[in-house]
């Protein structure tokens, strides 16, 4: 099965800064996958590079096996893109916009952008410019789904929206994208929102991905271990621990190994732990554990 | 496609081009006044009016015809350039040298219509008044106005598609220097031989618009 994206060998600089080196990774049809970072890690600039809309220093990116720089018109229309804050042409009114835009996709479904509007306390002639931001979310999903295109790129879904939006927002995009089979490309800064939708994560880092590894495993498999120690520093012996720190009288770190492997790797480092407790992690927890607080 | 394109400059730009049929209507209405009113009172008087004015009873539209095109070209762009929304328009499925060429037709058809009525009706009225001689006069006035205000509408557009301001900034100085060259004074006609040059000026500004979305699409900052 051929990948829907694909990212190879992707470097870019701002200026003298590195925001990547050589990043690779595919998207597989029918996946949902949620590039997370921290600020300032990338995670708009990589979707400007996967949309056509930023050259990158080296490297190419396929959509539909098309490079990014040059995708045809046909790619185009079944690509559905939402740009950071749910930006759209907010010169029209909702009636407008539905017009404007059905005339470009071949499978529009005209019902569909209705259907998800009817809930909205709006009028078929109100400027978009005069919706709050939760309603011009609204009015953005229902155009993708009137656009009914194969790969879904969302930047940032969650930005300017308030929980009750947000939750209306998640819940119809995961009721679209399961029922339809889609393919998805997401970034949210808040990861809650993005444990209820992806199958595939990508942690980002400053200048490379950190971990890419199904959603299902980093809940499964990654946990935070609480213990015990007089040490007054702890460094870690390999790779087997994340971001081992004293938090007021107590340790903690995390890591994929075992409780038993993680008492092992400690002693191993000359510490002596006591009362080692395991915990389950959500993926907001998780991505702590990965990328640190600071 | 190319309608609805077309369909969304009308929405952004309908209102103010109704404002700029207004202003464009009143100032005609006000000349061809101005020129009955010292008709009726002392013919004298408009021959006077006519020598001190070079025969160029046009002279209001000459700003107007720059005024009108820059700020066509900020009603239809700037939208566009605010939170980088032409990312959206470059976005559908046409080809993007497509989707800006059709922008800026959309502006140019627009601005030619509009100065072609108010210049036809201005010379139709004038010739109640003038023999031809001086409504041909006229007519070479405004002819160089015209094209200027298409230039200024295409470097405009030029300058608000620049992603970066600095750029901007440095892009605003030829384009003063390229709009002058339209706006020198000079008696009617005298301009005739540099029209081929100043329309060749006009029509190599079409392409600059392009150069600054080429830079706009790669995400240069």
């Amino acid at each position: 099965m051929n990948a829907i994206i694909q990212c190879e060998n992707i470097t870019h600089y701002y200026g003298n800064r590195l925001i990547y080196e050589n990043l690779n990774f595919e998207v597989m049809p029918g996946k949902i996958l949620g590039l997370l970072g921290k600020n300032g890690t990338g995670k708009t600039t990589i979707i400007n590079i996967l949309t056509g809309f930023l050259k990158p220093r080296a490297g190419v990116c396929r959509i539909f096996g098309e490079a990014m720089e040059r995708l045809t018109p046909a790619a185009k229309s079944r690509i559905g893109l939402l740009l950071e804050g749910h930006i759209q042409h907010t010169y029209f009114n909702i009636e407008q916009i539905e017009k404007f835009y059905s005339r470009f996709f071949p499978k529009w479904k005209r019902e569909a952008y209705y259907e998800l509007l009817k809930r909205l306390q709006v009028t078929s002639t109100q400027k978009i410019s005069a919706m709050s931001c939760g309603q011009r979310s609204q009015v953005a999903l229902g155009l993708l789904f009137a656009q009914d295109p194969d790969l879904l790129i969302l930047d940032d879904f969650s930005m300017g929206l308030d929980p009750g939006y947000r939750r209306l927002f998640v819940e119809y995009l995961r009721e679209y994208i399961t029922a339809e089979n889609k393919t998805v490309f997401l970034t949210s800064h808040i990861i809650q929102d993005m444990e209820q939708l992806i199958d595939d994560c990508i942690i980002m880092d400053y200048g490379r991905i950190l971990l890419h590894e199904p959603a299902a495993h980093i809940l499964n498999h990654f946990r935070r271990f609480r213990f015990t120690s007089d040490a007054d520093e702890i460094a870690p012996a390999d790779g087997t621990l994340w971001h081992t720190e004293k938090v007021g009288n107590n340790w903690e770190t995390y890591s994929f190994a075992s409780a038993a492997d993680v008492q092992r790797t400690l002693a191993d480092g000359g510490a002596a732990v006591s009362g080692l407790a395991e915990e389950r992690l959500s993926l907001e927890d998780a991505f702590i554990g990965l990328t640190g607080k600071y | 496609m190319y309608t609805s394109l077309f369909y969304k400059e009308w929405i952004k730009t309908r209102r103010p081009l109704l404002l700029l049929s207004a202003v464009f209507a009143a100032t005609v209405a006000y000349i061809l006044l101005n020129v009955a009113k010292l008709y009726q009172a002392n013919p004298v008087a408009l021959w006077e009016f006519i020598v001190q004015n070079n025969a160029a009873q046009a002279g209001y539209l000459k700003y107007l015809t720059l005024g009108a095109g820059i700020a066509l070209a900020l009603v239809q762009l700037a939208p566009e350039m605010q939170n980088k929304r032409l990312k959206l328009t470059l976005h559908l499925p046409l080809n993007e040298s497509k989707i800006v060429g059709s922008i800026l037709w959309f502006g140019i058809v627009a601005l030619t219509g509009l100065y072609l009525a108010s210049g036809a009706i201005l010379l139709a009225g004038l010739t109640v008044y003038f023999p031809a001689e001086i409504v041909s006069a006229n007519l070479l006035a405004m002819l160089p106005w015209m094209l200027g205000g298409l230039a200024a509408y295409l470097f405009a557009a030029w300058i608000c598609l620049e992603p970066v301001w600095r750029q901007r900034v440095l892009y605003t100085i030829p384009a003063l220097g390229c709009t002058s060259l339209f706006y020198l004074d000079a008696l009617p006609g005298a301009y005739l031989p540099f029209v081929p040059w100043l329309a060749s000026l006009t029509v190599a500004g079409f392409a600059f618009p392009f150069y600054s979305a080429i830079r706009f699409k790669q995400g240069v900052q």
